[in-house]
Parts: C-alpha cells; sequence; structure tokens
C-alpha cells in the first residue's frame, strides 16, 4: 500500500486524534513529504470546523425558564407525594 | 393518569440503568462512589441546555419537537439524578437521555429500516471533485469550500439518514470522542468509526449535490 492510500484511509481517525502514537507518527512522516496528503488533510479538517460551527443553533432564550419552571413543577409534586 | 406519568414509571429503572453505563465516562475518580444530589440538578445540568437543544434540532430538523425533546430529557434527567454518579461525564450522560427520548419518540412514528444504505463512497468525496473542477491551482479545494453557506451545512447534516446523522453531530459538532459516541448510542465503538465515516463521505456527496444544483459548479460525469 503506498503511503498516500494508508494516509487517506486514516484520515479521519488522524484528524479526529483518534489513533495510537505509533500509527499517528506514520501518518504525520507522510503527511511531512506529501503536500497533496497535506492538501488534503487540511480540506477535511476545514470542512470538519465548518460542520461544528453551523451545526450549532442557539436556543430560544425562553427555552431556560421553561426547564426551570418543568423542574419546579416536578419537584412540588414530588412532595406532594411525601 | 397521563400517557407521560406511565412512561415516567419505566424511565426511573432505565435512567438508572443509564446512570451505570455512562457514569464510568471519562472519569478519574473511581471511589467514592457519590450519587449526585437532586437539589443539584439545575445548576449542573443548565449550562447543557444550549448543546443538547442544538442536538435536538439537528434530530428532529423542528424548533417546537426539538424544545419537546429537550424538555423530556431534563425531566428524566432530573428523576434519575439520584442515580447519577457525580465526577463522571454528566455532558455524555444527558445525551445519552436526549437520544433515548429522541429515538422512542420519533424512531417509531417514522419506522425506517435500521439500517440505510448509503452505497460506495469514496474517500475524499468532496475534496476530489472540487480538485477536478479548479484544476492545477494549490489548495483551491480549501477556498472553494467558502462557497458553502450555513444553511448549505445544515441542510447537508440534515439529509443524512439518522444512523450516520447522530455519529457526525456527536463527534463534529458536539466534540465527544469515539468512545463517548459508543457509549451514548449503545454501540460497539468499530460501529461508532464506521457509521461516523460513512456519514461524513454521504455529507460531502450531498454538499456537492448542493453546489451542483446551485450552479456553483459543473456536474462531473
Amino acid at each position: 500500500m503506498s503511503g498516500c492510500e494508508h494516509a487517506v484511509e486514516y484520515v479521519y481517525q488522524y484528524i479526529d486524534d483518534e489513533m495510537t502514537l505509533t500509527r499517528r507518527s506514520r501518518v504525520t512522516m507522510h503527511l511531512k513529504r506529501c503536500s497533496k496528503c497535506t492538501d488534503a488533510f487540511e480540506f477535511e479538517r476545514k470542512l470538519r470546523a465548518k460542520i461544528e460551527s453551523c451545526g450549532k443553533s442557539q436556543p430560544p432564550p425562553e427555552l431556560f425558564d421553561h426547564l426551570r419552571a418543568l423542574i419546579q413543577q416536578e419537584r412540588n409534586t414530588g412532595d406532594a407525594d411525601c | 393518569m397521563t400517557d407521560w406519568d406511565r412512561r415516567s414509571a419505566s424511565w426511573v429503572w432505565e435512567v438508572r440503568h443509564l446512570a451505570l453505563l455512562v457514569g464510568g465516562v471519562g472519569t478519574g475518580r473511581r471511589y467514592p462512589e457519590r450519587m449526585a444530589d437532586q437539589a443539584n440538578f439545575e445548576r449542573d445540568a443548565m449550562e447543557y441546555a444550549p448543546q443538547l437543544y442544538s442536538a435536538a434540532l439537528r434530530m428532529t430538523r423542528n424548533p417546537a419537537d426539538a424544545e419537546d425533546v429537550v424538555q423530556e430529557t431534563f425531566l428524566k434527567a432530573y428523576r434519575g439524578y439520584g442515580s447519577y454518579q457525580e465526577g463522571t461525564n454528566l455532558k455524555a450522560w444527558l445525551y445519552r437521555i436526549l437520544t433515548n427520548t429522541y429515538i422512542n419518540k420519533y424512531r417509531k412514528a417514522q419506522r425506517r429500516p435500521n439500517e440505510v444504505e448509503l452505497g460506495e463512497l469514496q474517500d475524499l468525496y468532496l475534496y476530489r471533485r472540487l480538485g477536478e473542477q479548479s484544476g492545477a491551482t494549490e489548495s483551491a479545494e480549501t477556498t472553494a469550500l467558502e462557497m458553502f453557506v450555513d444553511e448549505d451545512i445544515i441542510e447537508a447534516i440534515e439529509s443524512l439518514p439518522e444512523n450516520f446523522r447522530l455519529p457526525v453531530l456527536y463527534a463534529d459538532v458536539d466534540g465527544f470522542s469515539y468512545k463517548e459516541i459508543a457509549e451514548i448510542l449503545d454501540v460497539p465503538i468499530g460501529t461508532v468509526m464506521s457509521r461516523l465515516h460513512r456519514g461524513r463521505k454521504a455529507l460531502q456527496r450531498k454538499l456537492w449535490n448542493l453546489a451542483v444544483e446551485h450552479g456553483l459548479v459543473e456536474p462531473t460525469p
């Protein structure tokens, strides 16, 4: 298997930081020599960051009040049972 | 007795069970085992409400349903909080309850087949296609990512079949490790990896299709 194939196979484990040190350093060594793979890895990393920032949505401000009221109500029900 | 009350009885057991399973995630403290005090639930859990809401919104694709799922999650978590082991991974514990709540509430209605086929997907799917467009210009693919607006990314996430959407959300948006995702979804770590990797490729294919639809790129044969 060529170094590129090996690196690409592990691209996600690499950018997720989910590899053993030995395996990771083998990929890192390849990246140092291969600008094409470095470019591809950078692309995957940027896309992951974009998904992270776009995937987050703000809750409606009243959510917190609703949750507090819900817990308060549950607490009162619990007390009444005792 | 309402439907809600009937369900809650089985939930006490289920949440306790979850506490045992998820309780051990990422903890350096083994003992003494201290169970959480229900009185502190609000203080401890409220900071996770925005993340839970955001995840629920990507799951249900609808703000009203997302709030319902988060409310039900908080209620179940509050009821089961006495069995949550303090000092362990509270965020993962809450996500596990969120996931089960979502699945119980919505998967029944949808009755989708458990495994959806995504077909064979090439590695570096989007990168390779964008590269074909840009010719030999260096790092043009990474620059091309800027053509995708927030709505495209959200549409691509939400287009994924649930089995693939949840691992992608939990890894990319919520930053959970593979091990944590395995515990939240109650599947082996190998399954998490395969669904996450395939899900990401499918998301890339969707982004590519969106770019073609919007006339931003030339369709490739």
